[in-house]
C-alpha cells in the first residue's frame, strides 16, 4: 500500500497543486513589490521584509519537514508533503490525520490497516475540516477589512487604537502560549506538583535572553542589519538549549 | 546612469493603492476558490488512481467529531488575523496555512523591523511580501526535504535533533515574547498572568492553547484600551 502512495502519480497530483500555489505565492509577491513602489515605498525596506522573513522561515519549515517525515509513514508522502506545503498547519494535521483514520474505522494512523478507500477517506476528511479560513476569506475577508477601516477611522480622529490593539492581540497570543509552558511545568503530572515538563520554559527563557543580546548589539552598537537574523538565531539558540538539555 | 525617480503626490499614491486593493479582493477570491476545487478534488483524483472513493458516512462522522472543533477555530482565526495581515497577507495566508506556528510571527517581524502601522497602505504591503517570502521558503524547504527525503530522513530524525525539533514555537514565543514584553510589560503582565494560573489549575487546557489566544488577547486589548484612555 506504501508503495502506491509513494507512487509517481500521486506525486505528479500533489506536485501539481504545491507548483500552483508556488505560482500564486510569486504572482502575490510581484504585485505588492510593483505597488510598494507606485506608492513611493523606500525599495530597501521591501528587500529588507524579504530578508528577515526568508530567513525567519527556514527553521519553522524545516519542523514542518518532520512533520511530513511524521506522517509520510502511514499516508505515504506526496499526501502530507501538499497538505503541510499549501495550507495544513503543523499542528492541525497530524490531529485532523489520526481523528480521519479513527473516523474511517481504522484503529489508528497505521500503514498496516491502510486501505485505498480509508487514504481517501482521510484525505478529503483532512480537506474539509481544514479550509474553513479559505472559505471566509472569500466571503468576508473585504466586508471585514472595509468595516475595521470604517471604525478605525473613527478611532484614527482620537490618535489610532488599531495599532496599539494588534500589539496587544499579539502579546495575548505569546501570552498564552508562555503561560501553557508554566501551567504545565507547574500542574501537568498533578496539580501543583512541579515536575511537569520543564523543557519549552527553558527553551523559551534562552530563547527571549539571546534576543535581548541581539536587541542590545543592535541598540547600542547601531547594528541595524542584526535585526533581520535576531528571530531565527534566537530561535536556533533556543532549540539548541533544548538538544543539550534532553542530552544531559 | 543616474536612476530616475518619480515623485508621487500624496492623491496619486492613495489612489495607486486604493486600485492595487480592490484588485487584491478580486484576485484574492478567485485564487481561493481555484485552491479550495483543487484541494477537495484532490482526494477524488487520487481515488480514481487508486480505485476508491471516499466514505461519506465516515466523512460526516469524522467531521462531527474534530471538523467542527476546526471550523469554530477557524472563525477564531479570521477574525484575529486578518486585521493583522490586510487583505493580501490574509488571503495567502489562509491559502499556505502555517498561520500560528509561522505566518503570524513572521509578518509581526517585518513590520517592527520596517516599522509599519496597522491599516496603512505600507503594512498592506510589508505584511504580503513577508508571507509571500515564507511561503514560497516553505515550499522550497519542503520540496528540497522531500526530494532528498532519504538522505536527510537519518539526520532530521536523530533522536539528538528530536528534543530541539519539538520545541519550535517555544522557541518563537520566548523571543518574541521579549521583544514584545519590553515595552509593553503593563499590557503583557495580565493575560501572562491570567494565563499561567488558568492553565495551573486547569492542566488539560494546554491541549486547546490556540481556543485561549481569544481570551488572552480579549485581556491585553482590554488594558491597552484602558491605558489608551488614560492617555
Amino acid at each position: 500500500m506504501l508503495k502506491t502512495l509513494n507512487s509517481p502519480t500521486m506525486y505528479l497530483i500533489c506536485g501539481a497543486i504545491v507548483l500552483f500555489v508556488a505560482g500564486v505565492s510569486v504572482f502575490f509577491m510581484v504585485r505588492a513589490w510593483r505597488a510598494g513602489i507606485a506608492i513611493g515605498m523606500d525599495k530597501t525596506k521591501m528587500k529588507r521584509t524579504i530578508t528577515a522573513s526568508a530567513t525567519f522561515s527556514v527553521l519553522p519549515s524545516l519542523g514542518i519537514l518532520l512533520g511530513v517525515i511524521a506522517l509520510s509513514g502511514a499516508l505515504g508522502t506526496p499526501l502530507p508533503w501538499l497538505r503541510l506545503s499549501v495550507i495544513g498547519a503543523l499542528h492541525y494535521e497530524t490531529q485532523v490525520a489520526e481523528a480521519a483514520a479513527e473516523a474511517a474505522g481504522l484503529s489508528g494512523l497505521s500503514v498496516s490497516e491502510m486501505t485505498p478507500r480509508a487514504f481517501v477517506t482521510i484525505a478529503f476528511l483532512m480537506a474539509v475540516c481544514i479550509m474553513w479560513g479559505m472559505v471566509f476569506s472569500v466571503f468576508f475577508n473585504k466586508k471585514y477589512l472595509k468595516k475595521l477601516s470604517a471604525g478605525g477611522a473613527k478611532t484614527a480622529k482620537a490618535g489610532g487604537f488599531g495599532d496599539a490593539a494588534m500589539t496587544a492581540m499579539f502579546i495575548g497570543l505569546v501570552s498564552a502560549y508562555i503561560g501553557s509552558y508554566i501551567g504545565s511545568f507547574v500542574s501537568e503530572k498533578g496539580l501543583f506538583t512541579f515536575s511537569g515538563s520543564w523543557i519549552p520554559l527553558l527553551v523559551a527563557a534562552v530563547s527571549a535572553v539571546v534576543m535581548a543580546l541581539f536587541i542590545w548589539i543592535e541598540e547600542k552598537k547601531k547594528a541595524e542589519w542584526v535585526e533581520g537574523f535576531a528571530l531565527a538565531a534566537s530561535m536556533l539558540a533556543g532549540m539548541a538549549a533544548a538538544a543539550i538539555a534532553a542530552a544531559l | 546612469m543616474e536612476e530616475k525617480k518619480i515623485i508621487l503626490t500624496e492623491e496619486e499614491k492613495a489612489k495607486n493603492f486604493e486600485a492595487y486593493n480592490d484588485r487584491t479582493h478580486v484576485i484574492g477570491r478567485v485564487v481561493c476558490i481555484i485552491t479550495l476545487i483543487l484541494l477537495t478534488g484532490v482526494p477524488f483524483v487520487m481515488g480514481a488512481f487508486l480505485g476508491a472513493m471516499p466514505d461519506f458516512k465516515a466523512v460526516g462522522r469524522g467531521f462531527l467529531s474534530i471538523g467542527i472543533v476546526y471550523f469554530v477555530s477557524c472563525i477564531a482565526e479570521f477574525l484575529v488575523y486578518t486585521p493583522m495581515l490586510g487583505a493580501g497577507g490574509t488571503y495567502l495566508a489562509f491559502i499556505t496555512g502555517n498561520l500560528i506556528n509561522m505566518k503570524i510571527p513572521c509578518a509581526m517581524n517585518a513590520r517592527d523591523i520596517v516599522g509599519a502601522k496597522t491599516g496603512t497602505a505600507e503594512n498592506e504591503i510589508i505584511s504580503t511580501l513577508s508571507i509571500a517570502t515564507s511561503s514560497l521558503v516553505t515550499i522550497l524547504v519542503l520540496a528540497a526535504g522531500v526530494a532528498l527525503l532519504i538522505p536527510l530522513q537519518p539526520i532530521l530524525q536523530n533522536p539528538a535533533l528530536q528534543p530541539a525539533f519539538d520545541q519550535v514555537v517555544p522557541a518563537l514565543f520566548g523571543a518574541m515574547a521579549y521583544k514584545y514584553y519590553r515595552k509593553n510589560i503593563g499590557t503583557a503582565v495580565w493575560p501572562l498572568l491570567v494565563m499561567s494560573i488558568l492553565f495551573m489549575l486547569v492542566p488539560s487546557l494546554t491541549g486547546s492553547t490556540s481556543f485561549m489566544i481569544i481570551p488572552s488577547g480579549a485581556i491585553a486589548i482590554l488594558i491597552a484600551w484602558m491605558k489608551y484612555k488614560k492617555s
